[in-house]
């Protein structure tokens, strides 16, 4: 029972987050009035402890109170018909020949009578008297928030509701909705399968800004694990990570990769944090996979579905799954980090330039390069020469007055800059990685040859 | 349950709450609007077919109707009499006839004018109106033989816009124009019975009908102009509206009596296909080869899908395109497709699926018509009121509601400033039964009111308004008739966002 109170301790008072009773009420699993009293609860208890210390918002529902003007109203009720049909001089099928003028003035909708108007307010704590002015009769009342200071824009909410619905997006509403007090609806029909990609779920991710109030660095907090918390990284992961990047790795490798991931530990920690709005590459591919393979059965013209997997069905255990395929999602994400800095690590490590002549003979492309004996490159302190043969259009008219475009394969000696040293070095170490080792070495000639048309 | 308003603010009370069932919803679309498909849609048909089926559908039962007012209708001792084609007129006859108005206005737009400027002038701004305040416009009765001009004071008393459907008697004057005495329309149509179709359908499928054991019907809330952006401008209204169709927001069971939501139009802001002829302008000009991705932006549809997702668990949605929605531009809009939708649809059926029950999360036409607990609905996306209300003086959204009503058309002014399919062998725009409940979307504010027909025919209509301007839901109560209206809002100090 007094975990809410823990939960709110860290994120409110030590995150500075903002917590709705909906994001309290899905994190903890309990009905959302629950919620809402657990929110009443700590807000009673931490500003008795520090006055102000943490900052509400209210939201109420009742019954408006009734403003005076909208009892002018013009209705188009029969008696007045029967009044203005009478000034009419024949009688007409239309029953409100009312003169025109009365439609010239903007203000002329007929507003019946006094319609019941319910109200629903959400209100910060310091306007909450004046909010309970508007209302006739209040039904219900609440805190909607808590936050740690008064929010400049009651909007704000909107991102941290958005922000906790991509926390629960995994969960499947029909099970888990009657755990937060939703109106049950026993004739819902939902067809099997259509789980959404999970590549659309990231995509609308990566749009949520993250313009959350910055989280002050507070050493506990860090220590008390919470669903967001990124999980401690494994450093046995880590090995296995760097060692199966390294195909030819040397055996200086796996001691230094311990060496430098506690110091990369509070680096990855903001880097996860931004990773959170970027769809992270490798699920993304993994997931998005099934989809794609999926039946396409029914396809017709105008049919954009389909995707007829068999639905996962949410209970408890797979939501803790969920949870923990969290985790693993941002230590993967931090792995990758990691593979990026070992690569980097390399390049600074593998600084010695006659490796590159090396590898670079046994590319395809350098095969082709090698059939043109003739072709000279000459490196000499960074700068490239030599000759080479570059296919040249060439225009000329013939006999009848037709152009004539040609392409003729022309030698020109050339001198540049050595763009591509640094490119051919990383790759030099891992030839399993070489996606595109093709056009590596002749990149800087296309460019070159583009440059100087 | 305390009915207190403070149960909320005590400590966290161990007795778990009920939680609340919602009303069931008895639900039977019709598809009046729907377009063939595929192969069968063609836009080469001429718009004169439109006007000429319009005419030939509602010209007996108007005859009717004239007929039995004037046919003892006597003026300076002359006798009405009923004249077959406009030209038919003689001048200083008493007569009647029935014809199509058209509305020749300098301000409305035309579209001979449109090619020949097109080359030279930026074209001005939509008008507001078009109504000239010099008071140059000219009302003419056509029919299949030609056109006569109307005039006379009588004519100011009647809202007229280019397509309805009018009997009109009077005399012919010297300078040839028609003088009218008195002018009378359609009216409503018939009004089938609450349940009729319900109860007929039973019959058919051969099952008893149980007058008695009919369930007790809860809400209908409408709801238009949500127009989701999904790039964090999206007002915390929007939360609030989800949140107390779910229930959450109080401990009261209003909400759990809400059957079903009805979105009527512009749930996306800025997403219709065809953009403005000011943002091409605005638009930075690229060429580019192949698809144009930078002109594709998905986050307000996953906004919208969202929002519909976390709603349809609990409550049956149907959902009409506006025009800002992605949808064909062309009036009736076809229902908006699925893929817009890719957590909410699998509450929806497959498209290719014939027959069986309606979707839950029901993607429709705009205007749409269906039974909603026996009841008759028809509305639409606020396109057809919207372009009426250029055509005529003030903004009275509700008498021009009832006048489609009484002149059985559901869009008057398409083709002629209303883009439209162009109908060759039928036209679905002219009502052929009388709803109980009309409503028309993403107009400026509330208002509802009731009117009556010849025969008894009740209908209520509403105006539903512009969430993302009123932030308010109608909810239309389906046993009594009444609506009451839910207004959401942010209280903040400055007023920024109340009212």
């Amino acid at each position: 029972m007094d975990k809410y109170k823990q939960y709110l301790a860290v994120n409110v008072v030590n995150e500075s987050k903002i917590v709705s009773y909906r994001q309290l009420s899905r994190a903890l699993k309990v009905h959302s009035h629950v919620a809402k009293q657990m929110l009443y609860e700590f807000h009673k208890n931490q500003n008795a402890k520090k006055a102000n210390s943490v900052h509400a918002t209210y939201l109420l529902t009742g019954t408006a109170r009734t403003e005076p003007t909208e009892s002018t109203n013009n209705t188009q009720t029969q008696d007045e018909e029967d009044s203005t049909m009478q000034s009419s001089p024949f009688p007409s099928s239309y029953p409100e020949p009312e003169p025109p003028l009365e439609f010239e003035d903007e203000d002329a909708e007929p507003a019946e009578r006094v319609i019941p108007t319910t109200l629903v307010t959400l209100v910060k704590e310091e306007d909450l008297e004046e909010a309970k002015e508007d209302f006739d009769e209040i039904a219900s009342i609440f805190l909607y928030s808590l936050q740690p200071g008064t929010p400049q824009d009651i909007n704000i909410l909107t991102e941290s509701n958005r922000e906790s619905l991509k926390a629960w997006r995994d969960e499947d509403p029909l099970d888990v909705y009657k755990t937060y007090g939703i109106i049950q609806n026993p004739n819902v029909k939902r067809r099997k399968g259509g789980k959404p990609p999970p590549a659309v779920a990231a995509a609308s991710a990566s749009v949520i800004t993250t313009s959350k109030p910055a989280a002050k660095p507070i050493p506990a907090v860090k220590a008390t694990p919470t669903a967001k918390e990124p999980v401690p990284l494994n450093v046995n992961h880590r090995q296995d990570s760097t060692t199966s990047v390294k195909s030819a790795g040397s055996d200086s490798k796996p001691k230094a990769a311990p060496k430098t991931a506690p110091f990369k530990r509070e680096k990855s920690d903001l880097f996860s944090s931004f990773a959170k709005t970027k769809p992270p590459k490798p699920k993304a591919s993994k997931e998005a996979t099934p989809v794609e393979d999926g039946p396409m059965k029914g396809m017709s013209e105008d049919e954009g579905e389909e995707e007829d997997e068999p639905m996962v069905e949410v209970t408890k255990e797979e939501e803790e799954k969920a949870q923990a395929a969290k985790a693993e999602r941002a230590e993967r994400q931090k792995r990758l980090h990691d593979m990026m800095e070992d690569d980097d690590e390399d390049e600074s490590m593998s600084e010695a330039p006659p490796v590159e002549e090396a590898v670079d003979e046994g590319s395809p492309i350098d095969k082709v390069a090698a059939e043109e004996p003739t072709e000279t490159v000459t490196v000499d302190g960074g700068r490239r020469r030599g000759r080479r043969r570059v296919m040249k259009k060439k225009t000329t008219k013939d006999a009848e007055g037709y152009l004539v475009t040609k392409e003729e394969a022309v030698w020109e000696s050339f001198s540049e800059e050595e763009p591509q040293s640094k490119k051919t070095k990383t790759f030099a170490p891992s030839n399993a990685k070489g996606k595109k080792p093709a056009g590596k070495p002749g990149q800087g000639n296309i460019t070159s040859f583009f440059s100087k048309k | 349950m305390a009915k207190s308003p403070n149960t909320l603010l005590q400590i966290p009370s161990e007795d778990a709450f009920p939680s609340s069932t919602r009303i069931p919803s008895i639900y039977n679309p019709l598809d009046t609007f729907a377009l063939p498909k595929g192969d069968q849609k063609h836009y080469t048909q001429q718009f004169a077919d439109l006007y000429f089926l319009r005419l030939a559908l509602l010209k007996p039962d108007i005859e009717k109707i004239a007929e039995e007012a004037w046919k003892n209708f006597e003026l300076g001792g002359e006798r009405a009499a009923p004249v077959e084609r406009v030209l038919d007129v003689r001048q200083g006859e008493l007569c009647w006839m029935v014809g199509t108005v058209y509305m020749e206005m300098s301000l409305k737009p035309n579209v001979l004018d449109d090619i020949s400027k097109e080359h030279w002038i930026v074209a001005p701004p939509t008008r507001e109106k078009y109504i000239s305040s010099t008071g140059g416009d000219r009302i003419y009765l056509e029919d299949e033989s030609g056109r006569l001009a109307l005039t006379g004071e009588h004519l100011k008393k009647h809202l007229l816009v280019t397509g309805c459907i009018i009997a009109t008697m009077g005399t012919e004057n010297a300078q040839g124009e028609f003088e009218v005495v008195d002018v009378k329309v359609a009216d409503l149509p018939r009004q089938p019975d609450r349940w009729e179709s319900y109860d007929s359908a039973a019959i058919l499928r051969g099952e008893k009908v149980n007058k008695k054991s009919r369930p007790k019907s809860g809400k209908v809330a409408l709801v238009s102009g949500l127009e989701f952006k999904g790039d964090g401008s999206d007002s915390i209204l929007l939360d609030l509206l989800t949140e107390y169709l779910l229930g959450e927001t109080g401990t009261d069971d209003e909400p759990a009596q809400i059957s079903r939501l009805i979105i009527a139009g512009n749930s996306l802001s800025h997403s219709a296909p065809i953009e403005s002829r000011e943002e091409h302008a605005a638009r930075p000009l690229a060429k580019r080869f192949g698809h144009d991705t930078i002109a594709y932006n998905p986050v307000p549809s996953t906004a919208l899908d969202l929002f519909l997702a976390q709603l349809l668990p609990s409550l049956p949605i149907t959902i009409l395109p506006g025009d800002s929605d992605p949808s064909s531009i062309a009036i009736p809009q076809q229902p908006l497709h699925p893929a817009l939708f890719p957590h909410s649809r699998s509450y929806a059926n497959i498209l290719t699926q014939e027959g069986g029950e309606p979707s839950w999360f029901h993607s429709v036409t705009n205007p749409w018509e269906g039974d909603i607990d026996g009841l008759r609905f028809l509305g639409n996306g606020g396109q057809p009121i919207n372009d009426m209300y250029k055509y005529v003086k003030g903004s009275n959204r509700l008498r021009m509601m009832e006048h489609l009503l009484r002149w059985r058309n559901n869009a008057p002014t398409a083709p002629d400033t209303l883009w439209t399919f162009p109908f060759q062998d039928n036209d679905p725009f002219i009502m052929r039964d009388c709803p109980h409940v009309f409503f028309a979307g993403n107009q400026p504010r509330f208002a509802t009111s009731t009117i009556e027909g010849p025969v008894g025919q009740q209908v209520r209509l509403i105006a539903v308004p512009n969430f993302k301007e009123t932030s308010s839901m109608v909810l239309l109560d389906i046993e009594t008739m009444e609506v009451e209206c839910v207004k959401f809002r942010v209280l903040e100090k400055k007023m920024t966002n109340g009212n």
